[in-house]
C-alpha cells in the first residue's frame, strides 16, 4: 500500500462522485432558461400541431400554410431576400477583409472601425438613414428628378431593393469578420512564392487566394443568409406592407389576426428552415476545411 | 495590369466604405438640418430637434430603455457568472451538454423566441407581466448566452496554477474566487455585459411583442413613429441614443478594462 498514491494529497471528493453542490450555481440560470425559453418553445411547437388550444394533435395548420399561395410566396420571398443579401454581403465584405488581413497601412485601424462600428448604431438608426435616402421623395429620387433624369421616382423602398440594401448594410460586418479569419489563415508566403515565380496579381488572386478562402466564403454566405432570414426590423421598415417575409408575417399574424396556432406554424417553419441551413451548411463547411487543410 | 488592378481594388474599397458610412452621415446631417430637407451647409445647422427630446414623449421611452438595459445587464452578468463558474471553471460532469443548453437560445430567431414568450405568458393569463417584467425576462434570455460564452472563454483561459498556489497558501474558496478568479476574468465579464447592454438597448424583435401602451422602449417608439413620417426629430433621437451607447461603452471600458483583451494585450 506504500504506493505513490499515499504520498500525494487525498483526492478531492468531487472527483469520485458527482457532488450535488457543484450544480448549485447552475440553478438560477437554468430556471430562467427553462421558464422563459425551453418551456415556451415547447408550448409553441405543441400549439402548432393543434387546431385550437387543447385539441388533439393535427397537421391542420401546416396543411393550411403549405396550401396557401400567399404563405408560400412569403417563404419564397424570405429565401430570395436572404440569398441576395448573402451574395451582396460576401462580394462587398471580401475586399475589406482582404485589405484588413494583408495591409500594414496606417489606415487599417480606420477601415476596421468603419467596417465594424456601425453595428453599435442599431438597426433603427441605419434604417432611418436608408429611408431618407431611398424614399420616393428621398435624396436619390429628389436629386435625379431635380436634374431632369427622371420624371417618376424610382421604386427604391417598400420593396425587395430597399430591403436588400438595408440588410446588406446590417449584415456586412459579420461577413467581414468571417472572411477575415479565413484570409488571415492563408500563409502570405504562398502569395510571395507565386509572385516570385512570375504569377501576375490577377492569377495570384484567382488561383491562390480565392480557392484557399472558400471556407470563409461559405461561412460568410451562411451567416449572412441565416441572419437575414430571421431579421425582423429591416424588412418591416424598408419592405413595408408590400414586401412581407416570414418574420414580419409571424408578427402580423399575432397582432392583426390573433391566430396563435397559425403564427406558431410560421415560426416553426422559419426555425426549421434556419436550423436545416445551419446544419447542412456547417457539415459542408467542415468538409471543405478538411479537404483544404489535410 | 498590376497597377490597373490595384487602382480597381482601392476604388472598390472606397466605394464599399462609402456605402457603410452613407446612412450614418445622412442621419447626422438630418439631425442638425433646419428643415426636413437635408442640408450639408454647417452655417445652417441647428440643434432645435435635439431640444424636443426633453418632452416626455421621447424621454419616457428613453428612461424605460435605460432602466431595462441596466437591469438586464446586471441580471445577465450575475446569471452568466454562476453558469460559467459551474460549467467552465468547475467543469462539472456533463458540462459540455449543459453548455449546449445554455447556448441553445442562439439558434432560435428572435421573433420566434418573442412569439414563444408571449404565447407562454398569455396562455397562463400572465397579462400583467407584459411590459417591463416581460421585457426584462425576454432580454435576459436573449443576452445570457452571449455573456456566458464570453465569461466561459475567460475562465477556460484561466491559469489554474494561480488557484493552486492560493490554496497552498491557505486561501479559502471564497477568497480564491474574490481575489483571484474574479479580477482575472473581469475583462471577459465586462465585455459580455457591455454586449448585453447594447443588445438590450437596441432590441426590436423581442420588444415588439412585449411592450404595452405607456411601457414602450425607445427603438419601438421610434419605429412606430417612422411608419408614418420621417420627422427630423427621429434623426435627433437616433443620434442622441447612439451617443448614449458610446458613452455607456466608454464607462464599461473604464470599469472593466476589456479593450486590452480586444487588442490582444494581456492573456
Amino acid at each position: 500500500m506504500t504506493s505513490v498514491e499515499s504520498l500525494s494529497p487525498p483526492l478531492p471528493a468531487r472527483r469520485s462522485l458527482p457532488h450535488i453542490s457543484q450544480y448549485l450555481p447552475l440553478v438560477p440560470p437554468a430556471v430562467v432558461l427553462l421558464f422563459v425559453f425551453a418551456i415556451p418553445m415547447g408550448m409553441m411547437i405543441s400549439l402548432s400541431f393543434r387546431a385550437s388550444e387543447g385539441d388533439a394533435p393535427t397537421l391542420y395548420h401546416y396543411e393550411r400554410f403549405f396550401g396557401d399561395g400567399l404563405m408560400l410566396a412569403g417563404l419564397w420571398r424570405t429565401a430570395l431576400m436572404s440569398g441576395l443579401v448573402a451574395i451582396c454581403v460576401t462580394v462587398m465584405a471580401y475586399p475589406i477583409a482582404y485589405y484588413l488581413a494583408r495591409s500594414r497601412s496606417r489606415w487599417r485601424p480606420v477601415v476596421f472601425a468603419l467596417a465594424i462600428a456601425p453595428e453599435l448604431a442599431g438597426v433603427v438608426l441605419r434604417t432611418y438613414g436608408w429611408l431618407v435616402i431611398l424614399e420616393d421623395h428621398g435624396a436619390i429620387n429628389a436629386t435625379l428628378m431635380w436634374a431632369g433624369i427622371l420624371s417618376e421616382p424610382l421604386p427604391l423602398s417598400k420593396n425587395l431593393v430597399g430591403v436588400v440594401i438595408g440588410l446588406t448594410h446590417v449584415v456586412l460586418p459579420f461577413g467581414v469578420l468571417s472572411l477575415l479569419t479565413s484570409i488571415q489563415g492563408i500563409d502570405p508566403n504562398l502569395e510571395r512564392a507565386a509572385q516570385i515565380l512570375g504569377a501576375s496579381r490577377l492569377s495570384v488572386i484567382r488561383r491562390i487566394i480565392l480557392p484557399l478562402s472558400i471556407p470563409g466564403i461559405v461561412s460568410s454566405l451562411l451567416i449572412a443568409f441565416t441572419i437575414s432570414a430571421s431579421a425582423y426590423a429591416t424588412p418591416a421598415l424598408l419592405g413595408g406592407a408590400g414586401f412581407k417575409v416570414l418574420a414580419t408575417m409571424v408578427y402580423e399574424q399575432v397582432l392583426f389576426y390573433i391566430d396563435w396556432p397559425f403564427a406558431a406554424v410560421m415560426a416553426v417553419v422559419l426555425l426549421v428552415m434556419m436550423l436545416t441551413i445551419a446544419f447542412v451548411g456547417g457539415r459542408f463547411e467542415a468538409r471543405l476545411h478538411k479537404k483544404l487543410h489535410i | 495590369m498590376n497597377r490597373f488592378l490595384s487602382i480597381l481594388f482601392q476604388s472598390s474599397l472606397l466605394l464599399i466604405l462609402a456605402f457603410i458610412a452613407l446612412p450614418l452621415v445622412v442621419v447626422f446631417a438630418a439631425s442638425v438640418s433646419p428643415t426636413a430637407v437635408i442640408s450639408f451647409n454647417p452655417s445652417e445647422w441647428t440643434m432645435k430637434w435635439f431640444g424636443e427630446l426633453t418632452s416626455s414623449r421621447w424621454l419616457d421611452p428613453f428612461l424605460l430603455s435605460v432602466k431595462l438595459a441596466t437591469i438586464v445587464t446586471f441580471l445577465s452578468g450575475v446569471l452568466g457568472l454562476l453558469a460559467a463558474y459551474a460549467v467552465a471553471y468547475r467543469k462539472c460532469p456533463g458540462h459540455e451538454a449543459i453548455m449546449a443548453f445554455l447556448l441553445s437560445p442562439l439558434a432560435v430567431p428572435q421573433i420566434v423566441k418573442g412569439l414563444a414568450i408571449v404565447l407562454f405568458l398569455s396562455s397562463f393569463g400572465f397579462y400583467h407581466l407584459l411590459g417591463t417584467a416581460g421585457l426584462v425576462m425576454a432580454h435576459v434570455v436573449l443576452t445570457l448566452p452571449f455573456v456566458v460564452r464570453m465569461i466561459a472563454g475567460a475562465m477556460y483561459n484561466f491559469d489554474r496554477r494561480l488557484d493552486q498556489a492560493a490554496r497552498i497558501l491557505g486561501a479559502t474558496a471564497f477568497q480564491r474566487i474574490r481575489f483571484i478568479l474574479l479580477p482575472i476574468i473581469k475583462p471577459g465579464l465586462f465585455s459580455g455585459m457591455t454586449f448585453a447592454f447594447i443588445l438590450s438597448f437596441n432590441n426590436i424583435p423581442l420588444s415588439v411583442f412585449l411592450v404595452r401602451p405607456g411601457e414602450t422602449t425607445l427603438p419601438i417608439t421610434v419605429i412606430n413613429h417612422m411608419e408614418y413620417s420621417l420627422d427630423p426629430v427621429l434623426a435627433a433621437v437616433n443620434v442622441a441614443s447612439l451617443a448614449f451607447i458610446l458613452a455607456a461603452i466608454f464607462l464599461f471600458e473604464r470599469i472593466g478594462g476589456f479593450s486590452t483583451q480586444i487588442h490582444g494585450g494581456s492573456k
